[in-house]
């Protein structure tokens, strides 16, 4: 759609901003409307935080407060010390804690293979791996539950590790296979001339190199069973063995009625981690959900 | 970037000799197989698993004495004459596609948006997307329940301020099926916007400048040149992000369970929410384990483009 009023726009090869007058209108209602995205896309987490800080009788008001104005820590309070908070913290730390440690050991070896080396079945292992990700979880839920209420795993730490394995394993190996692409060949040929063994070559070169990867990987695949509610629910029937998702979907405090500021206040203190892990890894996680999606 | 593996020539022999290329295929294997067990064993024998007991009235009984029998094809027969199952096949269609077309257009917006603004805007931008990506659905939609609060919530009263629906101080969000689908609608568009906007901006940056400043010099129009420059660049990466959404929100479930349960009367479930309730709150595994593998095969049919695609790049998987 060249209009006329297009055409006869200045030529100017030699700038690299093109047409400055119209760019800066441009600019100017760009910029608005990021303000206004900003606003509305801030409103949930500000409203959690703004809430987690207020007392109780100022949570609900006909008209809402939008600084709070008698900022308390009593929510936090009540949610650390008159919930299972503490209780559930060390749960969801020891099984997701697990989990991590073997899935991120075993993907590594399992991503410098398959980036690393051509042999037969490669291509298979990749595409079982690309599947078994897209598979609904309730298809590993299901026979999961049936298997281990019959071997007497459930409501134990070891199903739920057995399970975050299991959900986070084929992804740690796809997204540490994009990193490992990214170093060239000539690295390894130039050591295996130097005489390095495929295990020096592993240790000496491949993990240094890769271990940023590594550690961002690790991250994201903490953020999936850290987060999982799913499975910690249907496995983990009594109170004591809840994850911290559980327990905040069935948060409870002694007051009677819903205490919403205790809920924000329990909302922040789970978040929190995964929010400051996220701000770390989250560049990285873009490129590396791409180059090894895209590559793969 | 080529992901050609290490020649098969040693240094210490002119030509490719037969021992150390055997060697060299079984150090893969080597590497690969605790992995490989550990999937197979958790993940594939599962699957497997799934499969058979979609074919046994595996129920609440069952779980206490261990007793079953098979009932052939007699479950997928109950679901495929039943409406219930039908009614949330197309529930999740339709509403996958709307949050995958609402999250890629909103997106795509923002993605644009980031190129044209100032960086310091662009920095705030940057970290909203990020803590609103970052926050853990379970925590997203417990907030959520609070912000959609009839009487109290904050959505409400921004609506009744807005002054064009009227009163909606008391509205119940979750009393109706529009509203319902509404409220998760937003949630999950909320969160999965960033990774959409964030991978697209990254992408744009990569376009190149030239084409798009000669398209300019001859006049183009702005969208001409999104439509038929950028977005040639950014085709991949957009097939990519649409396949990894379809994925994500196909098999959506926190956001929805926690946020209606499937309600009101079972009119928000899904399929994944369906799965779940016959399986674990009536207890009906098999059945629930029949759904499942009608699921799984629907959402493989449904990406199976990029599956073939993946095994169409051959040499270079």
């Amino acid at each position: 759609m060249a209009t006329s009023e297009e055409t006869s726009r200045p030529v100017a090869p030699t700038s690299k901003r093109r047409a400055p007058g119209r760019r800066r209108k441009k600019g100017r209602l760009a910029n608005l409307l990021a303000i206004i995205f900003c606003l509305v896309w801030i409103l949930p987490v500000y409203w959690m935080l703004n809430t987690a800080f207020k007392p109780r009788s100022a949570v609900l008001t006909s008209t809402p407060q939008f600084v709070p104005h008698e900022p308390t820590l009593r929510n936090f309070n009540v949610a650390i010390t008159q919930t299972d908070f503490l209780i559930d913290l060390r749960n969801s730390v020891i099984v997701v804690g697990s989990a991590l440690v073997v899935a991120i050991v075993l993907g590594f070896f399992a991503a410098a293979a398959l980036s690393r080396f051509k042999f037969r079945g490669r291509r298979t292992v990749m595409v079982t791996l690309l599947i078994v990700q897209m598979m609904p979880m309730t298809s590993l839920l299901i026979p999961m539950f049936i298997v281990f209420s019959q071997a007497g795993l459930l409501g134990t730490y070891y199903g739920l590790i057995l399970a975050y394995v299991a959900i986070v394993l084929p992804f740690s190996i796809w997204v540490m296979r994009g990193f490992f692409v990214t170093i060239p060949t000539e690295i390894d040929e130039a050591a295996r001339i130097d005489g390095a063994s495929t295990w020096q070559i592993l240790t000496r070169i491949w993990f240094p190199l890769v271990g940023p990867g590594v550690i961002a990987t690790g991250i994201f695949a903490f953020i999936t069973a850290w987060n999982d509610y799913m499975f910690a629910s249907v496995f983990m029937k009594s109170q004591s063995m809840y994850t911290l998702p559980v327990w905040l979907a069935s948060f409870q405090t002694p007051m009677t009625g819903t205490d919403f500021g205790g809920q924000m206040a329990g909302s922040v203190l789970f978040s929190l981690p995964v929010v400051i892990f996220f701000l770390f890894v989250q560049r990285r996680l873009v490129a590396g959900i791409s180059a090894g999606a895209v590559k793969g | 970037m080529s992901t050609s593996a290490p020649a098969a020539t040693r240094p210490d022999q002119a030509a490719p000799s037969k021992t150390p290329h055997t060697r060299r295929q079984l150090t893969p294997w080597a590497l690969l197989s605790p992995a490989g067990l550990v999937v197979l064993v958790i993940t594939i024998v599962p699957i497997a698993l799934l499969i058979f007991y979609s074919f046994t009235d595996y129920d609440q009984r069952s779980l206490f004495t261990g007793e079953w029998s098979a009932v052939g094809l007699d479950q997928y027969g109950q679901i495929f004459t039943s409406s219930a199952f039908w009614h949330s096949v197309l529930r999740t269609l339709w509403f996958t596609a709307a949050l995958v077309i609402g999250t890629m257009l909103i997106g795509a917006g923002v993605a644009q948006l980031m190129t044209r603004i100032t960086s310091w805007l662009r920095y705030v931008v940057t970290i909203i997307l990020v803590l609103a990506w970052g926050v853990p659905n379970v925590a997203s939609s417990v907030v959520w329940n609070f912000l959609f609060e009839p009487g109290y919530g904050i959505v409400n009263w921004l609506l009744t301020q807005l002054h064009i629906f009227g009163d909606m101080t008391s509205t119940d969000w979750g009393n109706s099926t529009p509203l319902a689908f509404t409220s998760i609608w937003l949630l999950i568009v909320w969160q999965a916007v960033p990774f959409v906007a964030l991978t697209l901006y990254a992408a744009l940056l990569q376009v190149p400048d030239g084409p798009v400043e000669a398209a300019y010099i001859d006049g183009a129009s702005e969208w001409r040149i999104w439509w038929n420059i950028k977005l040639a660049y950014l085709r991949p990466t957009l097939l990519l992000i649409v396949i990894l959404s379809i994925i994500w929100d196909a098999n959506v479930f926190n956001q929805i369970w926690l946020v209606s349960e499937g309600g009101p009367d079972e009119s928000t479930s899904t399929l994944g929410v369906y799965t779940f309730k016959k399986a674990f709150v009536g207890f009906d595994v098999g059945t629930g384990a029949a759904i499942s593998v009608v699921t799984t095969v629907l959402l493989i049919v449904v990406t199976s483009v990029y599956i073939r695609n993946l095994l169409r790049a051959g040499e270079d998987l």
